[in-house]
Formats: structure tokens, sequence, C-alpha cells
């Protein structure tokens, strides 16, 4: 299950963080957040070998090569990059990337705010509705 | 990656299950021997150095039986737990096989203790010790050797006796055997302690039965590379044994290997399930009894065993996994013994083997080793992190080792036993090491001659089989004694089928460790692999699979003690470090460091906790650098406060509140934009009270490690939006002395000539003004609380670098969030160029030194700004006294805006002293006056004057001295009131303007009534009206009034008040910097001009006698009150306020030679019009009048006195010949009787009268053309004149001579008979005219034509007249 969604800037700074769940502890969520982070390293590295792959092979084979380990990077844009956090999700690979999917779109309606500055936290009410009710879906 | 599998294992016991992970375990240490060093007895003082020397001799070359050079790699370790020991035969590099003690004695007894501790050592380890050194430091330093007891093997004694059994743990006779040596020490001990032996002969006790070397505690132990390398040796031919044993074994009769946890359950699976079938045989009969002891705990709940099918021991199965784990064990002891491209084929075959048996623990052992070996070749500089130390120990052993070598042969006779019954091949080789020790028995080292032997002889082909490396090697056909010894190659010509690629490496780690994971028993063997994996990976570059490695750590579930996780996380945090992955390396680290102070923890140490927690900074992207933090903002602020937080709270619990207030402050001011209002306040408080245990201040503190916190500094408590250095006050701020002359004609350009030049010396902090030496210099910061509680700020100063500054510390309380202007202030004392960098606060308990640099974002300050200071210059107050009113301005500091107010009447004079004292310790050695007004220069050198030389003569004032400057004020006007000039009436002030005028042109109008009597001005002057005022102002040019004087602008009509505002401005210099620059004061007085009288008309009366004339003006008294005007010696008159009066003031004639320069100048202009020639003798009556005409005034009531002066009064032409002495004498006679002025003559009607006029001439050049006329004429005396006295008067002779020429100082006469022939009053106007223009000299030509004289009346341009007219009374 789903427990929290972020979504990091490109220098590592938490555009948004968004958790799930009854434990509204700020243990818990700080916890999650001490994870996701943690997460970022493996991400980092990804991205890394990604852009190296775009470069040499096409996009393709880095898009299965990211799939395969379970930290699923589907989506990269230049100003922002979308993850999962591997903890504890039993959610298959389709449902993850479905997921996303539309986690992206709603971070695409989020920004298409004109009064949104790119780089700025999402504080959207919106937004954050739907992503909850994204996760909770996903259970 | 994890198998599900372990989790249905069954929970093994603690003991068996190898419990102390070693986690810095390397692939390579696959094929190291493991040596135990250990400090024994006293601590050696250069124990550390030793310990670095030995583990400097981690690789040895070795020439074995065959010939070939073998690497023997060593790993020493400090500490070695026994329960790993049990694993030596799972993984062999796990065997503890050598010993090595550095032990201190200074007496027999020590050393007693020392022997026995080491042979317990050797009991400790004695399943798999194959050989030990002891090394002894003594308390003298040339010590004899004690006498010793050869040295006995055990290990050997165990081979010999052992006989095919491999496992040496079951076999407990030797154990015993050596325990009860051990045990035998004490007495030993004790018997040494009760003899007293002398120091120098020291024994060692009979059954201490190593091979020790003694030392003194100093000595620098020159052999012992040497003697740590023999140990090795003795250690590899040990393996080297060991191996050709284990390969000559007959595969059908090789007995099980088991790990420890798997004899438990297998013998607990024996016992305790009825479901699976008895073993048939139990190879380990011992075994079997001691762990009969366990079965109880379980054996039940057992529901999986993946060997319980092998429980059959003689089925084909059973067989193939004895042969699989025993060619796995020769994999390993290959290994170890330097044959690594051997060792790949064995593991090989052995995976192969146990793969098909399902055997998956020992599958993975030798998987792993697989990789291991692999690694090794693949990565061999892996093996020897510090090449050059240990290319240097080896180079320093290996030419030593013969000698020591021959020397140790010499004490040691054994060797030397052995030595000569050694092999004459081994013997031959000069480079050869020392042999197996004698304790080998000659069967054993037969078959170690015969395997070498043989191996030789297959060396040619084994050559020929690695080059083409196409022969697989059979693993039972490699297994005998004919084991081919492969020649050692450079590793980059190694090409063995069974080298796993660098992908197959991972693929087969995985492999392994997922086979592990399926028994909870391995859980250390997992871990470790992990963490050999991740080493593998992160030399081959594959940082995400390193991570995957180091991520399976976190899952494995081993019960560890606190210690061994916070060390778990450490290595994983230390590795993660390796790959880049930061964060989780700090994750890791804020794990071990929460370990620490664990509840769990019993003895939590919070020292570790900071420090940990401290280095996890690089993960959260922190920075001990404030600055840097603030400039990149950057990481998880959530994450970063916490963090924070918590490394206070661990700098507080370790005892060091410098750190912890540190850290608060580091808190407070980088996370600064991250804390909402309340967590601001928190915090504040928070700090406020950490800092009241210690102080923060703005130095780095360094802790034990030698890391350097560097200081934080509050920046945004309180805010900073404005900051500037400010001028210096105007009356203190330097000015040049010599103002620079301007380099163009341009004020401005917008050409920029070298544009670039000067964009580059731009200095965005450097001021334009100048600071002085020893003078308070002020900044202005505007300061905002930020808090929402009263701030209180104290000791701020400037923080400056460059030239030495004293800064004044103010302190002050800030409410909250309202902009506050702070000055700061400070002295700069010397003089060059000053810094300002920022300012230093105390707040909230902490000391900051906020540099512009370092600012927080919004505001943009420049790094520094840059003063120059200039030296010192003094100081003065200015104290004004205006005499004699007393208008005192008491002395003002700042000598700025001290306005001095003085109301002068016009003409009044009045003094204004200024006092300067010079206040400073600077003397005054420039002093300069100059003053500004809005008034014109000219005005204004007359009101202001003042002596310089005086002033200067005062020069130097010396430190609180004065100096008096005194200042005339005069109220200097125009008294003629001029109001109206341009007007219709060209000449309002005139009298003629009001009164007739007796000197129009026309002859014959010409008449006037002089006044006979002037005691009573006012009167005779009113009575003559003026009938003709057109033609008598006809003669007065205008261009005569505008050009010839011109009054300046600012000299305002005397009638009204005038305001002149003037700035004295006092330059003074003085010390070092006179040169260059000096101060100025200014100071201001406000003149007002109080209109005191005014002369709105005046004329000129012929005086009684001719060298005099009558001034007559009117004068108008403009003030309120009643004012005494004293117009002439003696003569005075009170005039009225606000009324006017008419006063005659007698006046000498000018004088016809009036200043001879003048003269010579208008000779010059000889043909300029006749306006300009008269207007220079305007200007010269006009100067006679003025110069002396001495006109005061005195106020009645408020007792003040004035002058007054007519200058620039304006004269006529007509009123020139009066002012102007005559050029022409007249000697009037009637009947030859001198007429007297005033005098009048009586006669009878016809009688005849001779009326005689002789005229000189006066000037300095003759007169031509000059009318000399006789006219007479009755005054009706009241204002008309009749000359038509045709039927009255008779004369005979010309009434008009015309004479052509009269020389200088010539004399002419004309005489006529006159008859008046009706009584009457007559008068006779006698006059000279002259038709000639008149040359600017008073030199008229005088006409004697007399027929022409009327006609030429109109173009008289003078006439003089005789004055008074003759008067004649003629009677009946």
């Amino acid at each position: 299950m789903a427990v929290c969604v972020a979504v990091i800037g490109k220098d590592n700074s938490p555009l948004y963080i968004g958790g799930i769940g009854n434990d509204n502890g700020t243990d818990n969520e700080l916890s999650r957040q001490w994870l996701v982070h943690t997460a970022l390293d493996a991400l980092e590295e990804r991205l890394a070998t990604t852009n190296t792959n775009n470069a040499a092979a096409g996009t393709n084979t880095a898009r299965t090569d990211l799939r395969d380990l379970y930290l699923g990077l589907l989506y990269s844009t230049d100003t922002h990059k979308i993850s999962t956090s591997p903890s504890g999700s039993n959610i298959r690979d389709a449902e993850v990337r479905t997921a996303l999917r539309r986690l992206h779109a709603l971070y695409a309606d989020a920004i298409c705010n004109p009064f949104h500055l790119p780089g700025d936290q999402i504080t959207s009410p919106k937004f954050d509705k739907q992503v909850k009710s994204l996760m909770l879906n996903n259970v | 990656m994890r198998s599900s599998v372990s989790y249905i294992l069954s929970h093994a016991p603690g003991e068996s299950v190898m419990s102390h992970p070693d986690y810095a375990q390397q692939a390579q240490h696959h094929a190291c021997l493991l040596v135990l060093v250990k400090g024994v007895g006293g601590m050696l003082k250069n124990f550390n150095k030793l310990w670095e020397r030995i583990q400097r001799i981690n690789n040895i070359k070795v020439t074995d039986s065959s010939g070939q050079s073998r690497d023997i790699w060593v790993r020493y370790v400090r500490d070695y737990p026994v329960e790993n020991n049990d694993w030596g035969d799972f993984q062999t590099h796990r065997r503890l096989l050598g010993l090595i003690t550095l032990s201190k004695f200074n007496n027999q007894v020590e050393l007693n203790e020392v022997c026995r501790v080491h042979e317990s050592l050797k009991v400790k380890y004695s399943n798999t010790l194959y050989d030990s050194r002891a090394f002894m430091f003594g308390p003298n330093s040339n010590m004899k050797r004690p006498e010793q007891e050869p040295e006995t093997y055990s290990i050997f004694e165990d081979d010999k006796s052992k006989a095919g059994s491999s496992d040496k743990a079951s076999i407990p006779s030797e154990q015993a055997d050596s325990l009860s040596s051990a045990e035998s020490f004490p007495q030993s001990a004790s018997s040494g302690a009760s003899i007293p032996i002398p120091e120098e002969n020291f024994t060692t006790p009979s059954n201490f039965k190593t091979h020790a070397m003694f030392y003194g505690e100093n000595d620098p132990v020159p052999d012992l590379e040497h003697n740590v390398a023999e140990l090795i040796n003795s250690l590899f031919w040990v393996v080297e044994s060991r191996r050709l044993e284990r390969s000559r074994e007959k595969l059908e009769k090789v007995s099980l290997l088991l790990a420890p946890f798997e004899k438990k359950d297998f013998v607990g699976c024996a016992l305790g399930s009825v479901a699976l079938p008895l073993p048939q045989h139990v190879p380990e009969p011992r075994v079997h009894v001691v762990l009969l002891l366990h079965h109880a705990q379980y054996g039940h709940g057992l529901i999986y065993r993946p060997w319980a099918s092998w429980l059959d021991m003689e089925s084909r199965n059973n067989k193939k996994r004895c042969m699989g784990r025993v060619t796995k064990n020769l994999a390993d002891l290959t290994l170890q013994a330097g044959l690594v491209t051997e060792s790949l084929s064995l593991y090989h075959s052995s995976a192969e083997i146990l793969k098909s048996v399902n055997d998956w623990l020992w599958l993975a052992a030798a998987n792993e080793g697989l990789c291991a070996a692999s690694a090794i070749i693949l990565y061999p500089h892996l093996r020897n992190p510090t090449p050059l130390q240990r290319n240097a120990s080896l180079q320093e052993s290996s030419p030593n080792k013969t000698k020591p070598l021959s020397l140790f042969q010499a004490q040691s006779e054994p060797f030397r036993k052995f030595k000569t019954t050694s092999s004459p091949i081994r013997s031959s080789k000069t480079s050869s090491p020392i042999n197996p020790p004698s304790e080998l028995t000659p069967s054993s080292s037969d078959s170690i001659d015969t395997s070498s032997r043989q191996s030789e002889t297959d060396n040619a082909d084994s050559e020929s089989l690695a080059s083409s490396s196409d022969i697989e090697y059979q693993s039972q056909k490699s297994l005998g004694p004919e084991l081919p010894s492969i020649p050692r190659q450079s590793q980059s010509q190694v090409t063995n089928q069974y080298l796993l690629t660098v992908d197959d490496i991972d693929v087969r780690y995985r492999n392994a460790i997922i086979d592990y994971s399926k028994y909870q028993n391995a859980g250390i063997i997992e871990t470790e692999a992990c963490f050999k994996a991740a080493r593998i990976s992160v030399e081959q570059g594959n940082y995400l699979l390193a991570s995957g490695f180091l991520q399976n750590v976190m899952f494995i579930n081993l019960t560890l003690s606190e210690q061994e996780k916070i060390q778990r996380f450490d290595t994983l945090a230390e590795l993660y470090k390796e790959i880049g992955f930061l964060r989780k390396a700090a994750f890791c680290q804020r794990l071990a460091a929460t370990r620490h102070v664990s509840h769990n923890n019993p003895n939590p140490d919070w020292q570790r906790c900071y420090y940990l927690m401290l280095h996890s900074f690089p993960g959260h992207k922190l920075s001990l650098d404030p600055n840097y933090v603030m400039q990149h903002q950057m990481g998880w602020p959530v994450l970063q406060i916490q963090l924070l937080h918590e490394l206070k709270e661990a700098a507080r619990r370790m005892g060091h509140p410098a750190l912890a207030t540190r850290h608060v402050t580091f808190l407070l001011q980088t996370m600064w934009p991250h804390l909402s209002l309340q967590e601001r306040r928190d915090l504040a408080i928070r700090l406020q009270a950490t800092s009241a245990q210690c102080e923060g201040g703005p130095v780095p503190l360094v802790l034990e490690t030698g890391e350097v916190i560097p200081p934080a500094n509050l920046t945004h408590v309180p805010q900073c939006s404005s900051f500037g250095p400010r001028p210096p006050p105007p009356a203190r701020a330097p000015h040049l002395v010599k103002c620079k002359t301007q380099q163009g004609p341009f004020i401005f350009t917008p050409i920029h000539f070298g544009s670039l030049e000067r964009k580059s010396k731009k200095d965005e902090g450097k001021m334009e003004y100048l600071w002085v030496e020893d003078d308070i210099c002020e900044v202005q910061m505007k300061l905002t609380n930020p808090l929402p509680f009263e701030l209180k700020v104290s000791n701020m100063r400037l923080l400056t670098s460059g030239i030495v500054f004293e800064s004044i510390p103010e302190t002050i309380v800030l409410a909250p969030d309202t902009p506050t202007t702070v000055n700061l202030h400070g002295t700069p004392k010397e003089v060059g160029e000053l810094q300002i960098l920022g300012y230093s606060t105390h707040t909230l308990g902490v000391k900051s030194n906020c540099r512009l640099k370092s600012m927080p974002m919004p505001n943009k300050f420049p790094a520094s700004y840059t003063i120059e200071v200039i030296p010192s210059l003094p100081t003065i107050t200015i104290e004004t006294t205006v005499a004699p009113s007393g208008n005192l301005n008491s002395p003002s500091e700042d000598n700025v805006g001290s306005v001095t107010n003085i109301s002068l009447y016009n003409g009044e004079s009045t003094e204004c002293t200024m006092q300067i004292t010079n206040t400073s310790n600077v003397p005054i050695e420039y002093l300069d006056l100059a003053i500004q007004s809005n008034a014109d220069t000219q005005l204004q050198s007359k009101v202001f004057q003042w002596s310089n030389d005086e002033i200067q003569s005062q020069l130097p004032i010396v430190p609180n001295g004065t100096a008096l400057i005194s200042m005339k004020l005069y109220g200097e006007a125009d008294f003629l009131d001029l109001g109206g000039v341009g007007g219709e009436n060209m000449f309002p002030n005139s009298l003629t303007s009001n009164y007739p005028s007796r000197v129009g042109s026309p002859v014959p109008n010409a008449q006037t009534s002089l006044p006979t009597q002037s005691s009573n001005p006012q009167t005779s002057l009113s009575s003559g009206l003026v009938p003709n005022r057109n033609l008598s102002g006809s003669f007065r040019s205008s261009n005569s009034h505008t050009t010839n004087w011109s009054a300046p602008i600012s000299v305002m009509p005397p009638s009204r008040g005038r305001q002149i505002e003037t700035q004295v401005i006092i330059r003074y210099s003085g010390g070092k910097g006179k040169e260059m620059h000096c101060r100025q004061s200014s100071l201001q007085i406000n003149l007002e001009l109080l209109p005191s009288v005014s002369i709105t008309h005046w004329d000129v009366l012929p005086a009684e006698i001719p060298s005099q004339l009558y001034l007559v003006l009117d004068v108008s008294n403009l003030t309120d009150e009643e004012m005494e005007f004293h117009y002439a010696p003696q003569k005075r008159i009170l005039i009225e306020s606000r009324e006017a009066c008419r006063v005659p003031v007698p006046l000498p004639r000018c004088p016809f030679r009036a200043p001879a320069s003048r003269q010579e100048e208008e000779m010059e202009n000889k043909s300029i019009s006749t306006g300009t020639s008269t207007n220079s003798l305007e200007l010269m009556c006009s100067e006679h009048i003025t110069n002396n005409v001495a006109l005061s005034w005195r106020l009645m009531q408020s007792d003040i006195s004035g002058k007054a002066s007519v200058k620039g009064i304006t004269l006529s032409q007509a009123m020139m010949d009066i002012v102007r002495m005559s050029p022409l004498n007249w000697e009037v006679s009637v009947n030859s009787q001198c007429i007297k002025p005033q005098e009048e003559y009586s006669c009878t009607a016809g009688e005849c009268l001779s009326l005689g006029v002789a005229v000189w001439n006066h000037l300095s050049r003759p007169l031509r053309r000059l009318c000399l006329s006789v006219q007479f004429y009755q005054d009706y005396n009241n204002g008309v004149l009749s000359y038509k006295l045709d039927n009255r008067v008779a004369t005979a002779g010309n009434n008009k001579v015309l004479l052509t020429t009269l020389p200088e100082s010539a004399k002419a006469y004309h005489e006529c008979t006159v008859v008046f022939l009706t009584p009457g009053e007559y008068k006779i106007d006698i006059q000279c005219s002259t038709t000639e223009p008149v040359l600017d000299d008073p030199a008229p030509l005088r006409d004697s034509d007399q027929q022409s004289l009327i006609q030429g009346c109109a173009e008289v341009s003078h006439t003089w007249r005789f004055i008074p007219p003759v008067a004649i009374s003629v009677s009946d």
C-alpha cells in the first residue's frame, strides 16, 4: 500500500510530501520523511545512469532497466522527478506505473496554476486531496 | 534478494551461531592467513608502532617445494572471537592460524604470567593454531636470552595423531593435553615469585614451549619483520601440507564437513523427529554426545531441513555432498596457499557438485569463494592498499632473510638439525625460507617432497594446460596428489575459464547471498558476504548494485548486541559514503547514533552519538559553516532541523554546553526561513536557556577529533535592514585646503574616456568622504527584532579591519517588529584605510560577528565599506559677541546653524567678535576667514571688514587656547533715494523738479533768488517755485546719471529694510594633515539693515562768497524716532520721525584742478563728445561733494548714531558750474567802485553810471570766442523777471563783447555806461559764455563776438555768471 507520496524538486528540496494513514503523529511523519530522503540517493544514482544511458542507447532500455529495480522511477522531466519509496510496497509494477502516471498528471495540473512558481512548495489543497485519494485507492 | 525460506527455518540457538560479525572483512581476506596479534602483560609503549610494522608484512613470497614462488597474504587481527573459529571448516580463512604476542615484563613473576597468558591463548585457539611467536620485552636492553625449552608444536602433534580426521574440533585429547599444560602455569608462576631470581637471569617456565624472542623495551627490534615472516613461512607450510593432504584424500572416504550449526540441527533432527530416518552412521560420535544435551530445545518444530534427505549418509547424494564440501574446503586451502587460479577451478567444481545436491549453504560458500578468488585476480590492487609501504618492508626483510636465519640457527639446535636433514633441493636454494619445523615427521616431509617433485615433473604439462586452457579439470581428477601447480603468472595474463567476469561476480554473489539467507543461522555469514559483495561492487563502480547489497544487510535479522548493531550501521554508512550515497550513509549514521543512546543500551555513549550525527551532515546537505548553508539552501529543512535538535541534545548530554549553544545558534541562523514564528520564538528561548550554561562566542570550536566547528553568527536576530557609515557632520568634515582645479571645461561629460578602466576601479564599498583620526565616527544601521518579545542586544560594536579602530559598545533594547535606527560609534586611531566589515552583537546569550558579506539574502551589502582616515584635525567652538549691543551668541558644539542676528541702521557701524576656542588636542596652525553672502562682493567688502593680519598673528592656537577675531560691520547704504529712476520724471530726486532752477541754460531765463540768509534754508528755498521745470530738466542728460555712476544693484533704496544673509566660513587646520585637509566652520550672520535717513532731493546753490556753495538736501528721517541730524560742524537739526527737512550744507567749491591724474586720463579723450567729458567732471564734482559732506545722525531715544553720505550724487551741468570753482574771475565796478557781493548800489535816475567788468582767465589754457554780456532786468520778486527795459535804461557802449581769445591768466576788461531813466530796482546780469565746446578740462573758450552771442546762445554750452547779480536801486 502506498503510504507516502513525495514530489522532490531537482535541487533536493521537497515540494510536496503527503502521507496517509491514521498515523498523523509527527514521529511518523518525520520517519516517512527520513525514508523518502534516504531513498533519494538511489534515485540520484539512477538518474545519473539514466542520463548516460539516454545518451548512449536511448530511453527505452533505460526505462526497462529501471523497472527491474523496484525503485520505480518512471518519469523524469527536466524540472521534476517522481519516485516511489520502495518500502513495504507490494503493488505490482503496472499498478505503480498507472498510479504514478496519474500522479504526474496531478502534478502537471498543480503547476499549471499561473501563480505557482516552479521550485516552490506545492500548497494546493486540491492537489493534496487528489494525491491522498490516489494513495487510498491503491490500497 | 532475500529468500523467504529464512522465515520458515527454525530459530537457531545463539551459541553455535557465529555471533560476532566481522564487518571489515573483504573478499580478498579469503586468501589470507589469519594471525592474531595480542599485547600481553603491561602496556608496551611502542605497541602501536610494532603493530603497524607487523601489519606491513601482509604479503611474503615463498618458494614452494616445486620451486614456484607463492604469494602468501596475511591478515592480522587484534582480537578474534573463538566462536568464529568454529566456522573454520566452512571457510578456512576464518581459522586463526598464527599467534603473535607482544608482551612486557619487568621481573620473573611477570614473565611467568606473560608466558602463561601466551600459552593459554594457544590453548584457546588450539583447534586451529599452527604456530606462534612471543616477543618479550624485558627491562634491560641487552637481555640474555632466557633458557627455554625447545618449542613444541601441538598442531603437528594433532596432525600426527589425527590420522585422517580433519575435524580437529573433535579431538579432545589434545585439548586436554594443552589445557593441562596451561593449568600448570600458576604453579610455576608462584614458584617464580617465591624464589627471587636475579633480573639478568630470567627463565621461562618449563611448560612455555613457544618460540620466544627477548628484547629490551626500547630496543628497535630489527628482526621483527624477519621473525614474523618466518612465522608466516611456517604457517604456509602447514597450510600447504594440509592442502596436499586434503587433495590426496580419497573422495569416496571423505567425511562430511559441517558448519557449526549444522551439527546441532543434524543431531536434533536425528533425535527429535520420528518422521525422519535415523542416521545410519554418525561420523562424529563425540559431537553427537555433546550435542545431545541440546536436543530438547529444538528438534520439534522442524518443518523443513534441506539436508534432511542426506541424512542417509550412504546415499549417493550424501557422497556427492561430502565430495562437494571437501572440494570446497580444498579450494579454500588452495586459495590460502597462494594458488589462486587453481582454487578457481576447485571452487567451480565444488559449486557444480553442491548444486546438484541442493546443498545451498555450501554452494553459497563455494560461489562466494569463486567470487573472492575472481575478485582477487581481477582487482589485485585491493589486496595491497598500501603497496609502497609493503614493498619497503619487504625489501627490508628479504635481504635480511638469510642472515638472521643463520643467527637463529646458531641458537636453535633443532632447526640446524632439521636443516641437515632437509632435502638437497631445498637447501640449495639461497632464497629458500625456513623449512617446516623439526616436529614434522620424516614421512610427512617426504610426502611434501614427493608432491613437490611430482608437481615439478608436471610443471611443463600444467603450463601448457594453462596456456591452452581448453582442457577441463575434472574435479575428481584434480583432487588427487597430482594437482598441478600452475606457475604464477602476471595476473593480466591469467586466462582461466573459471575466472568470473565482472557481471558474473555480481550474479554469483547475489546467488550466494540468497542461498545464505535461507539459513537463519548463517546470518552473520550472509551479512559479511553482503559487505564483501558491496565492496566488490564499489570497486566495479556499480553503485546501485552495491547499495542493493547493503540494503540487504538491513533485512538480515540478527540477534546482535547493541554494540554490534552500531558497528553494522557504521560500516554501512562507511560503504554508502564510499558509493556517494550520502543520504543513506547519513540515515545509517543517525540510526547508529540513536542506538548509542537508546534505552536498550546499558551504557549510552553520547559522545559517539554526537560524532555520528555530526558526520551525517553531508548526507543532510548540511555544512558546518552556517554561511555556506545559508547561501545554498538545499536539503530537507524538516530533517535538518530535526538533526540539529538531536545534535544539540547530544552535545548537551555529553557535557559540552559550548557545542550545544553553537548548534542551537546554527539552527536558528541557518533554518530561519523554514521556521514558523512560533518555532523561532521557542528556539530563541531555548537558545537563551542553553547559552545560560555556556555563552556562545564567535570563535571556532575544536573538537577532540580535531574537527573545527566554525562559529555561527546570528544575523537574523536582530535583522539588519540597512547599514552604512555616515559622513562626519559638516562642522567636522574635512575639506581640501586647496580646491581641486577643474580638469576640463566640462563639469559633466557623458563620454566616458577609458570607461573600462573606470569601471574596473569602481569600488562598491568605497566611501567618498573621509573620516578623521581620533574623531568620533558613526555608522548607522536599522535593526528589527523579529522575535515576539523584547530583545536586548548588548555590546554592539563595529567590526573593522585595516587600521586600528576603537569601537564604542552600544546596548539597545528592541521592541518586537519595530525597525529601530541604531548608530554605532567609534574612533579611528590611525591614519589609513579602514574597512568596516560588519558589526558584532551579543543577544540571547550568544556573541555574534555579523559580517556584511554573510548577511542574509534580501539585503545586499557590499562585503565591506572602505573609508579613508586622514590625520587628526583640530576642532573649534565659536562664540560670537556683537558690540556694543551685547548680542551674545552662546557657543554651540557643532557650530552649525549658529545664527547671529544683527540689525543695523543704514550708516551705523558695529563690531562683531568671534572667539574661537580650540577644543581638540591639535594646535590650529591655519585659519582662514571667508564670507559668503547674498550681497555682491563690493557691498560685502564694505559691510564686513576684518584684518587678516590680526588673525594670522594669533596662530597657532594651542589646544584649549582661544583666538579673537573682530569684524567690523557697517550699514553701508545709498542714502540718496533714487526711487523711481527711469520714470518719466527724469530727476525726481533733484530739487530742480520742485524748485525753479536758476541755472537754466537760456541765459535770459536764468534768474534765481539766491537765499541771502542761510539760517532758514527751508523757507528760502521753498520760496522759489519753478516755473520752467521742463527747461531746467533738459540739461541733465540721462546718461550722465546711469553710466557715470551706477549704484550696486544690491544697494536697495534706503527707504526699505534689507536683509543680508551671510555665512562666515572659517577654515582651519593643524597637525599632520594640515597641508591637505582642513575643517570648516560656518557662522551665519543675518544682517538686517534698517533705513535711517534718506536724501530725497538735492540741489546746489552758490554761497555768499565765491569760494563756497551750498548743497541743499532734503533729508527725511525714516526711523521711528526723533533724529538729530548733523550736517555741518556745529550745525544740526532735529527731524521728527518720518519727517523730512531741507538742510543747506556749506561746502567749499570744487577746486578747479581736481586730481591731476584724472586730468591726465581725460586728456587722452579730447575727441570725445561733450557728454562724456562732462561725465568725468561730474564724477569729480560728485566725489568732491561726497568727500566734503560729513553727515551724521543720532537717534535721540535709542542713542544710536550713524553716518550718512551723499555718495553717488548726480549733478547737472548747471550744478557743476556752481560746484566747481569758476574758471573766470570777475571784477565788476560801478563808477570805478568795486562791487562787493551782496552789496546794493544806489543811484538816482538819469545818473550816468560807468560799469566796468574785468574777467580773468584762471584756466590753464586760453579761452576762445568768449562772449561777455551785460544785461539789465527787473526782478519782480514773484518769479517774474522783466528784461523789457527799453525805455527805462539807456546804455552807451556794447553790452555784449566778443573776445576771440582770452589767454590764460590774462585779463579782459570791458566798460560801458548806463543811465537808468526811471527809478526802480534794477539788476545787472553779467555773464560770460562760450560757444566753443568746452573741452573736458575746465577750459572753455571765450568768444568776444557779442553779436553772435544771442544766436550762439542756443548752442552755448557753457556760461559763467557773475553771482550774485549786481543790484542797483534807482531813485529819483
